[in-house]
């Protein structure tokens, strides 16, 4: 690729877009790679893709079910399909065409889902994606990964040409994402990556909420903490190993993802180590409830998902000792 | 010598009979099932496989088959018996319909050889073979894809979103071919959701439409035969049916739209069907 190398100023800090710089390459790789869109060509800054492979993409308009179904017959052909879509609608709308198309019949289709959490959050609970990951989690086949930063979204979105069934991709909004993951420690499938030492405590966060627990740990360290992070993108599959291992060695797990407390990051969490190695565990995460509307960041403190909640997670956990 | 017309046409109602002689096998090794759709479907099912489709039964994978989705695809026990009289399957896995850990259940399964595609949760097929036709097109490969889709299966709005897209992307390497035997599980669909003017609202998504006598093998094979109806059009086939076609007891009622096939009920349909 010429210009592969300008990506990243091209995808601006944002997952999304660094997923649509990512199709440009795989595009170049691999001619059976084929992108849908469902109105989505800015949200995921496929147009690069689009002028430079024309007859490798289709525009199917704002018709979820029907970008899902035709994925799945282009996969069953061998291309290898690549759907960009809104989190919100993607997840809920095509659902079963997502379960029954694409993972019972076991299809290479990715799903490039932006706009996740509450990253659109001045359009209302109608828009925001707080379940997606517990209803694809859910799925057989299934694979299920939440970049925390571009770097992780452009290798994660490279990473799907060696994954042998469907994907689903978790993208943020028009918001920030900082960079916390190091480009030199490649992204791998099923595989969580540790961004700080500790083992006072180790925080588990996906997306948005990396880098608040990145905060947090430094914070915490100047008081003499040391808060393990631990960056599990790979929602599905979960890296047991790496998990365990803080569970052993911290004795204390706080999980933070812009999700519902119900069925996400924190739940296969719980999941491994209530029957692997029980462990005193605080969640952060999207309570029971339908969110604000209002700024992204101001409705994630709202309910908790801030590097302070966080922090007293933490400390809850030390003091109950 | 090559066969003639009227001996094609024998042939293939022939082939259409064995199909409804399966199908009750199946149902019958089930304990019952979807008789009616089966039924009305049979003819059609029997000129795809047996006149137009480009398939090879020992190479269910061969990549320029001619491609079928069953889009309405509680009527399986018509496919399967469709793939077993044309040798893609053993015809022992009739009588495994519905068995324990079988490939052959009330819907499509991709685990059995010959079928496309998972299908049978309504409104899924045309979309999927909209796939398949734009995957044709964009490798160059000459294969044709129809799908079979239930009248009253257009409920379902996903449909038209796939019948837009197709006739968008000038998709004439597509036929869909709707089962119209105006029945549903509860009853008519004037009683239901009327879909009338069936053949205009294909028409007004951009489809060149053909109606026929879907048990007039005649009608069925010349339809087959002058694919596709336009050079930039998907094509619709509105084959008008009749529930539960060929079995006296089940024609034109959704009574048989799912129904217990016990032996008696075999002894019946196996009656008015020819035996062997
Ligand atoms: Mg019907």
């Amino acid at each position: 690729m010429s210009d592969s190398g300008n990506w990243r100023e091209r995808a601006a800090t944002q997952t999304r877009l660094a997923f649509g710089q990512a199709l440009l390459e795989l595009g170049a790789r691999d001619p059976r790679t084929v992108v849908v869109s469902a109105d989505t060509q800015d949200l995921l800054g496929i147009r690069p893709f689009i002028e430079r492979f024309r007859e490798r993409f289709i525009e199917m308009g704002i018709a979820e079910q029907n970008a899902i179904g035709v994925a799945a017959g282009l996969a069953t052909t061998g291309m290898r399909p690549y759907v960009c879509a809104y989190a919100p609608f993607i997840s809920a709308r095509s659902m079963e065409q997502v379960r029954n198309d694409v993972a019972y019949a076991r299809q290479r289709v990715v799903i490039g889902a932006a706009a996740s959490g509450i990253s659109l959050g001045v359009a209302g609970g109608t828009h925001h994606s707080l379940e997606d990951l517990a209803l694809m989690r859910s799925f057989p086949n299934m694979t299920v990964i939440v970049p925390a930063d571009i770097e992780e979204a452009y290798q994660a979105t490279l990473a799907t040409q060696d994954i042998d069934g469907p994907v689903y991709l978790r993208l943020g909004g028009r918001v920030e994402e900082p960079t916390v993951t190091d480009p030199a420690v490649p992204f791998r499938c099923g595989k969580a990556r540790v961004l700080r030492p500790g083992n006072d405590v180790a925080i588990l966060a996906c997306g948005a909420m990396v880098s608040l627990a990145v905060q947090t740990s430094d914070d915490l360290r100047a008081a003499g903490i040391d808060a393990r992070v631990i960056n599990v993108s790979s929602i599905k599959p979960l890296d047991r190993e790496t998990i365990l291992a803080a569970a052993v060695e911290t004795r204390r797990i706080v999980t933070a993802e812009e999700h519902h407390l119900t069925g996400g990051l924190g739940g296969a969490v719980a999941e491994l180590l209530s029957v692997e190695h029980p462990t005193r565990m605080r969640m952060i995460g999207m309570p029971d409830a339908f969110a604000s509307i209002g700024p992204t960041v101001k409705v994630r403190e709202k309910y908790g998902m801030s590097a302070a909640a966080i922090e007293r997670a933490c400390r809850e956990l030390l003091d109950a000792r | 010598m090559s066969e003639s017309r009227a001996e094609l046409l024998t042939r293939l109602e022939r082939a259409a009979q064995q199909i409804r002689r399966d199908v009750f096998r199946a149902l019958r090794a089930g304990g019952g099932g979807h008789v009616g759709g089966s039924c009305s479907a049979a003819d059609i099912l029997s000129a795809l496989y047996f006149h137009r489709m480009r398939v090879r039964p020992q190479e269910p994978e061969w990549p320029d088959r001619d491609r079928f989705v069953l889009s309405k695809g509680h009527a399986n026990a018509a496919l399967g018996a469709v793939l077993a009289q044309a040798g893609f399957i053993d015809p022992a896995i009739l009588d495994r319909f519905y068995h324990f850990d079988s490939p052959f259940g009330m819907h499509p399964d991709i685990k059995m050889a010959g079928i496309e595609m998972c299908t049978g949760a309504l409104g899924h097929g045309l979309a999927i073979a909209t796939g398949m036709a734009l995957g044709a097109r964009m490798q160059k490969q000459a294969f044709h894809t129809f799908v079979m889709i239930g009248d009253g299966e257009l409920h379902e709005g996903s449909n038209w979103e796939a019948a837009l897209a197709a006739s968008h992307y000038r998709l004439a390497n597509l036929t869909a071919i709707i089962d119209f035997n105006k029945i549903a599980q509860s009853g008519r669909l004037t009683e239901l959701v009327g879909l009338d003017p069936m053949a205009d609202k294909w028409r007004a998504f951009g489809w060149e439409v053909r109606e026929i006598d879907g048990h007039d093998m005649g009608a069925v094979v010349d339809a087959l035969d002058s694919l596709p109806f336009h050079g930039e059009r998907p094509s619709a086939i509105v084959a008008h049916t009749v529930k539960g076609k060929g079995v006296s007891f089940a024609e034109d009622t959704y009574l048989w739209h799912s129904n217990n096939v016990t032996d008696e009920v075999y002894a019946r349909a196996m009656a008015e069907l020819g035996a062997r």
